[in-house]
């Protein structure tokens, strides 16, 4: 397969322009979907965790697909525009979504003005992961559990990072205040990595992180991780209790699926789905999930229409509660 | 010893800069402020368009007193502004319709115009030869995910 | 010695036949992208990302380090050329690099750059296999009230950058601040100044705003007159610094390379302050300071080895913490984490052939970078015998590509012609662009680290004179401020002297 797309790329180079006039005129019947590549849009920088995934699975689903999976990174308003990009592209499943938590549950509730509709604008495709995030302390913080967080939070002011306003991790330090009965400060930063150094440095004594970028900080001792945000432990880190088992029914984690505009046929949409399916499958792929701490799901598009509802309506008393909004 | 003139660049240099303050503080005004000790989203920028407000006010002021002699403005491009300035526009506007390949021969023509010292047939071919190197290169060698043709075309 | 035999096993690694290789497709690929006026390392490494899941771990991190430092000494040729930084930290070296370009002296502008990053590549290769772990800690020491400290002396420090009027180059400065406001305010999210424009919810694009102020304005000026002016030089001089150039440079390459080493460990934007901090320094040292923004040597050679110089030790929170300083070294985390490391301060204890294999390599790379570009400066300054009217459009078009490629953001486009415009207006006015850009890339820093300091401290302003790092800041601010207004006040005075005998 490498060989071969190898072979095509130095076809392409020699014979350009030719090329890319025959590929844009083969005849957009969808029974040999796809004949040309696929742009995967990501709504987020190159570098984060779900570009990551978006990039290996890309490079996966090209494999299954026989045409290249394009990833292109449109970041910028907490992924609103990436979002609105695909939501507002032709639906023939040639431009499709890397969505997350925060496209399609988060954003749609917290913008003033909504860009796009999260259900109406979007044939959902597959749910690919779950990563679980992580409520870590810095090591001299006197609380060994989530408890005694609490109990400490209710004793005197402190304060908790997170990647930033709105984002899944800033609410779900909003989800845990609410449900421990606490008061503690939010400081946003512009992404984990900020954040994770100013825990690091003492400046702020508790995080809300994404487990896989605060994971080689917990394994080696610079940070305490006192609980994983998902309602069960984490197979990365079994000693590591779930928020759960303190505070019944807490359960957020990001997650990341794959989505293409409305409208795109039923059947395309089958066949992205079976190819993000066997993508996940792989073996190679998998081990890299594991790095990132990621649940692998690869659901059908009705599971993760259904997921979609299911976050909506378990987020909206969250954003509400916490009086997030943005215009 | 020359004495105090008016320079007109620098009288319209501070009032540019007191206008630009203006619009500055009139957006500002729809943010809260908050306190100096819990700053609110409108805090800094309302603090720095008053500074900026004074400091155009100084050098429009001083623009009065000058003792430098006053710098001729010199011609204004008027040309290289028509075409120059539109050409990413251009190109903002037809990457995704048109497509990398077509969008970027118009830019490079459109940019080409711009001096008067370029002949029709020289622009196009030189348009052309940019966009050839630029398709290989960006296109197939680094593998920026632009469409090279976009819906727009018929074919 | 452990640090002799630490980098004895990185040496080992990295010169290896195919981690040599890597590192030559790296450094290669970086000038390649450096040198195109507009595109970014960032894109590039996010483009070559999935390759590197075929590579070795060490390969891969070995040639993506390679672009990296490869485009920041390429964008500097461009910075030089045809005065169009692609990062914030060349838009220094425009400022004299390009007066020495059209006096004909592009060639040693461009070959003390090179020497000047070599040296200072070299010296902050060792500070970082030396002391990495070390200056982590006090890297962790800097929080919000530090950084406010630092940006302030930054900002006092910018306006020695003007080379005309003080006030014109204070309200540069502040009307930079203003712009690097737009966008969502990062602690409720509220719009500003973004005209109800959501692409600019981010802020404004960085390179959009460079190319349009430095490149595209210099583009209309040399448009102005196309008659009677000859726009580049096409006698170009002497390719080779004489023995005065290489004594004129030796101070700035040393006193560069201390800055940028101990700014560029500073993980929150210290590397961004290192080569405006040099220029400063050199300016203020410097016995005829009416040479700078007029072609002076040492604002090149200075700024130049204190940006390479911070490129490298900003590897060092990478390294020891897995923190990125900037996205470029996001990516190179997401490449780790791709390859299974998990990036964290035990990289360097499990890992330690991929550790100190990347320090090595970034010495054998810098090595390369020199051997490479010194023979390609020739080529380079052939270039500006093209004729204007067949580079320009050349430009144009690469910039285009380039602002684009960043984020596909259209929106970043008009923000370059509506910066080209402003850029020349400006320069009608005789404003400059550098405090302007400064301010635009502090002003966000500045306020969020204001904030922050604040909300943590409990509204506690003292905090910035209680914590030692951020008084010393403070302190050296004042000290700053002082040496640039008294001999402005004392002219002033003279001048009122003047005008009353007059």
């Amino acid at each position: 397969m490498t060989a071969d797309f190898t072979r095509r790329a130095m076809l392409a180079t020699t014979a350009a322009l030719t090329m890319t006039l025959a590929l844009t005129h083969a005849s957009p019947a969808q029974a040999d979907f796809p004949d040309r590549s696929i742009t995967l849009v990501i709504p987020f920088a190159a570098g984060g965790s779900t570009d990551l995934v978006g990039r290996v699975v890309a490079e996966r689903m090209s494999q299954d697909l026989g045409q290249q999976v394009i990833v292109q990174n449109v970041g910028g308003a907490g992924g609103s525009l990436g979002a609105t990009q695909v939501a507002e592209a032709e639906p023939d499943g040639y431009t499709i979504l890397m969505g997350t938590v925060a496209t399609h549950a988060l954003n749609p509730l917290i913008l003033k003005q909504k860009p796009y509709d999260p259900v109406a604008d979007f044939a959902p495709v597959s749910l690919l992961v779950l990563v679980p995030n992580v409520l870590a302390v810095h090591p001299d913080v006197p609380a060994d559990t989530v408890q005694e967080l609490i109990d400490l939070a209710k004793a005197e002011p402190l304060a908790y990072a997170s990647s930033g306003n709105g984002t899944p991790l800033h609410l779900s330090g909003e989800l845990f205040k609410s449900m421990a009965g606490v008061d503690i400060t939010h400081i946003p930063y512009k992404g984990s990595g900020p954040a994770l150094t100013d825990v690091l440095g003492k400046q702020v004594p508790i995080i809300f992180d994404n487990l896989p970028s605060a994971s080689g900080h917990v394994s080696s001792g610079k940070l305490k991780a006192l609980g994983v945000t998902t309602a069960e432990r984490s197979p990365a880190f079994p000693d590591v209790p779930a928020i759960g088992e303190t505070l019944p029914g807490y359960e957020t984690y990001s997650w990341n699926a794959l989505f293409a505009p409305a409208g795109t046929p039923p059947e395309v949409v089958t066949r992205l789905a079976d190819a993000a399916k066997a993508a996940m499958a792989d073996p190679k792929v998998a081990e890299q999930m594991a790095t990132f701490s990621a649940t692998i799901v690869a659901s059908d598009p009705a599971a993760l229409a259904e997921h979609v509802a299911a976050e909506m309506a378990k987020w909206e008393p969250v954003v509400k509660g916490a009086n997030v909004s943005m215009d | 010893m020359t004495s105090p003139t008016t320079d007109r660049s620098e009288a319209i240099a501070g009032a540019l800069l007191m206008l630009a303050a203006g619009f500055f503080a009139w957006q500002t005004m729809d943010l809260r402020i908050g306190t100096a000790l819990r700053m609110g989203p409108g805090y800094f920028p309302a603090i720095l368009s008053g500074i900026l407000f004074l400091l155009g006010l100084l050098v429009f002021l001083k623009a009065f007193r000058s003792t430098a002699t006053s710098e001729a403005m010199g011609a204004i491009a008027w040309r290289g502004l028509l075409f120059i300035l539109p050409a990413p526009v251009f190109f903002g506007l037809t990457v995704r319709g048109l497509g990398f390949v077509p969008a970027l021969f118009l830019t490079a023509l459109i940019a080409a115009m711009a001096s008067m010292r370029m002949k029709l047939h020289w622009a196009l071919l030189l348009a052309f030869l940019v966009t050839l190197f630029s398709t290989l290169v960006f296109s197939y060698a680094l593998g920026l995910p632009f469409r090279r043709f976009g819906p727009w075309l018929p074919f | 010695m452990e640090f002799l035999s630490n980098l004895a096993l990185g040496f080992s690694v990295a010169s290896s036949l195919e981690n040599l290789t890597f590192c030559l497709i790296g450094v290669l690929l970086g000038t390649l992208i450096g040198v195109l006026p507009g595109i970014g390392a960032t894109a590039t490494i996010a483009m070559l990302l999935p390759i590197t899941f075929q590579l070795e771990p060490v390969s891969s991190l070995i040639m993506l380090a390679g672009i990296y430092y490869g485009a920041q000494y390429g964008g500097s040729t461009t910075a030089i050329l045809i005065n169009m930084p692609g990062e914030s930290s060349s838009a220094v070296t425009a400022i004299d690099g390009y007066q020495m370009a059209r006096k004909g002296r592009a060639g040693i502008a461009l070959a003390v750059a090179a020497i000047g990053s070599f040296f200072a590549g070299t010296v902050s290769t060792f500070l970082v296999a030396l002391f990495a772990p070390l200056l982590t800690t006090v890297a962790l020491k800097f929080g919000s009230a530090e950084y406010f400290s630092l940006m302030v002396l930054g900002l006092i420090m910018s306006v020695a950058l003007a080379h005309g009027s003080v006030l014109k180059a204070l309200a540069m400065v502040v009307l930079g601040l203003l712009l690097g406001m737009v966008g969502s305010d990062i602690y409720d999210g509220t719009p500003r100044f973004t005209m109800g424009i959501t692409a600019y919810a981010d802020g404004l694009n960085f390179v959009a705003v460079a190319v349009g102020v430095f490149g595209i304005a210099e583009i209309l000026r040399n448009l102005e007159d196309e008659h009677d002016r000859q726009v580049l030089t096409s006698h170009v001089g002497r390719l080779w610094p004489t023995r005065e150039d290489f004594r004129a440079i030796v101070g700035p390459v040393l006193r560069g390379t201390g800055l940028g080493s101990v700014l560029g460990i500073l993980p929150g934007g210290g590397a961004i302050l290192a080569s405006f901090a040099s220029y400063t320094v050199e300016k203020k040292l410097s016995k005829n300071p009416g040479e700078f923004g007029h072609g002076a040597i040492a604002g090149v050679a200075g700024p130049e080895s204190a940006n390479n110089a911070g490129a490298q030790t900003s590897f060092i929170p990478l390294l020891t913490l897995g923190i990125p300083a900037n996205p470029v070294m996001a990516l190179m985390i997401g490449a780790m984490i791709i390859q299974g490391i998990v990036p964290g301060p035990n990289v360097a204890s499990e890992q330690p052939g991929l550790f100190w294999g990347i320090i090595a390599s970034m010495w054998i790379g810098n090595l390369m970078l020199v051997v490479l570009n010194l023979p390609l400066i020739g080529l380079w300054v052939k270039l500006l015998k093209v004729p204007y009217f067949i580079l320009f459009p050349i430009i144009m078009a690469m910039c285009s590509i380039g602002v684009y490629s960043v984020a596909s953001n259209t929106w970043d486009l008009y923000a370059v012609a509506f910066f080209g415009l402003l850029g020349y207006v400006m320069g009608k006015l005789r404003f400059e662009p550098a405090p302007l850009l400064l301010g635009f890339v502090l002003g966000p820093l500045l306020e969020e680290h204001l904030r922050r300091a604040l909300i943590l401290s409990r509204g506690d302003a003292a905090t910035f004179i209680n914590r030692p790092i951020s008084l010393t800041l403070l302190l050296l601010a004042v000290g700053v401020l002082v040496l640039v207004f008294l001999p402005a006040i004392r002219k002033s005075r003279d001048e009122v002297f003047t005008e009353s005998e007059g």
